[in-house]
């Protein structure tokens, strides 16, 4: 058997016994500054203008991409619960003065509070993590809508049909997601190789 | 002494709460609203800093797809030599906003003569949006009853009934679409002149209470009745396919809209009677 002393033990533990893992090797890394509360405002208006003109000629059975959702999904997630829930409100404040007539505002301040909850447990630069909180809050926004429409409202049966365009929504709201955050991954990596 | 982590600490819940209470608080007002048929404080504040920008936005992104149109018309003839196919892409260009000038005729004609038929005053007005989420079907007009547009006017197209009036601000108003699930429309079928009722499905809409005893064939047009809002004879669309079922007292037919409303851009405005 061979004796081992202290040191040459820690040695070996240190260096792996002789192999080196890449993974344990000191990478660079970028570290991101979320936005001011004033730009996402600002992106906000500019996702709710695009979503309700220029977006509307792209449609997939009936429904359309929401990049509101994507937004708040992506606030809260960057940004945490205090932002993403003001950012929800004044989303859901906005759209219901363009016609939601009050379905909204209650669905967009929920989804910006759950997906700010998340970020807290979750890296908000993952791909999965992102798209699953986008499907996650369109569903929630239009169960909320549907609530608001069914008691509010005083429309009856329209969960079968809506429930059939949240499906549509959430797929075209994670494809869109999907592309934002790829394109937003180039840039930094742009970025940093001209750093 | 161990310390019992929170997840839901202090700040939060206040945001939390306060934010539910805001929420809930403009949802009630805005439903207020919408049952007085008036508007909210928030629409009369954001419609008057969006619709412009909306208008703009409107207006540059038709003209853009406009543009790359022409050229990809353009294009095609691009292959026969450099010189030619600058001059061919001018006069392309050209042809095209004549094309859309003769169309625009065309369609304005075809509003007048509308108008003139139905023999009442009419708005014409551009469609600058539409509602940013699918959960309502509305669209919103650059004009206000400062125009003469008045809650529950009827707003048509050239090919049909559009929807009517929910409310009007001053230089803006917003239009129930028929393809709403809370829009009611009494209408015939043109050739049997059996009633009925239509409402939306979001992406046709559908006929119901029609009697057993009608025989509905597919194709058959279906016009507006006169009611407490809408004037008579106005297309709605074709009958697509019919719901009958023996046991039941009405049978109902799924109609495809005359409007194709993804493409809306001029409608009319019809004064309230």
């Amino acid at each position: 058997m061979e004796a081992l002393n202290a040191a040459d033990v820690h040695e070996r533990l240190r260096t792996g016994s002789g192999r080196r893992d890449a993974r344990l090797d000191p990478q660079e890394a970028e570290i991101s500054v979320p936005p001011s509360f004033g730009v996402l405002c600002a992106l906000m208006f500019v996702a709710i203008i695009v979503q309700s003109t220029v977006l509307q000629s792209v449609s997939l059975r009936g429904a359309h991409a929401s990049l509101v959702t994507v937004l708040l999904v992506w606030t809260g997630l960057r940004c945490g619960v205090v932002a993403a829930g003001w950012l929800g409100l004044i989303a859901g404040l906005a759209e219901d003065a363009l016609g939601g007539s009050g379905t909204d505002v209650v669905g967009t301040t929920l989804a910006g509070f759950s997906a700010g909850l998340l970020s807290v447990r979750f890296f908000s630069d993952s791909l999965p993590v992102f798209l699953t909180a986008v499907a996650g809050a369109t569903f929630l926004r239009g169960l909320a809508a549907y609530l608001v429409m069914e008691i509010g409202l005083g429309e009856r049966g329209l969960f079968h049909r809506l429930s059939h365009e949240w499906a549509w929504q959430a797929l075209l709201n994670c494809a869109v997601a999907a592309v934002a955050l790829l394109v937003m991954r180039v840039a930094a990596h742009l970025r940093r190789e001209r750093a | 002494m161990v310390a019992i982590a929170s997840f839901w600490d202090e700040r939060k819940l206040l945001v939390f709460v306060t934010l539910i209470i805001l929420a809930c608080a403009a949802m009630l007002l805005e439903l207020a609203a919408v049952r007085r048929g008036e508007r909210s404080p928030f629409d009369q504040f954001v419609p008057a800093i969006v619709t412009p920008v909306q208008r703009a936005v409107s207006l540059t992104f038709n003209a853009v797809i406009g543009e790359i149109q022409t050229l990809a018309q353009a294009g095609t003839l691009g292959r026969e030599n450099a010189a030619l196919r600058q001059k061919v892409q001018r006069l392309a260009s050209a042809n095209e906003r004549l094309k859309d000038q003769a169309r625009e005729n065309v369609e304005l004609q075809r509003l007048l003569r509308l108008a003139q038929t139905k023999s009442t005053l009419a708005t014409a007005a551009d469609v600058v949006g539409y509602t940013p989420e699918a959960a309502r079907r509305e669209i919103a007009i650059d004009r206000g009853w400062r125009d003469g547009v008045r809650r529950d006017a009827v707003v048509i197209d050239d090919r049909g009934l559009v929807g009517h009036v929910i409310d009007a601000g001053g230089h803006d108003a917003h239009v129930l679409l028929i393809t709403d699930p809370t829009s009611s429309v009494p209408a015939y079928l043109r050739s049997t002149k059996s009633w009925g009722i239509v409402t939306g499905t979001w992406r046709r809409v559908r006929m119901k209470y029609i009697g057993q005893d009608v025989k509905i064939r597919p194709g058959e047009t279906v016009v507006t009745g006169r009611g407490e809002i809408y004037p008579g004879g106005v297309p709605i669309g074709t009958i697509r396919e019919v719901d009958r079922k023996d046991n039941a007292l009405y049978q109902t037919a799924v109609i495809d809209p005359a409007v194709d409303f993804n493409s809306l851009r001029r409608v009319l405005v019809l004064e309230t009677r």
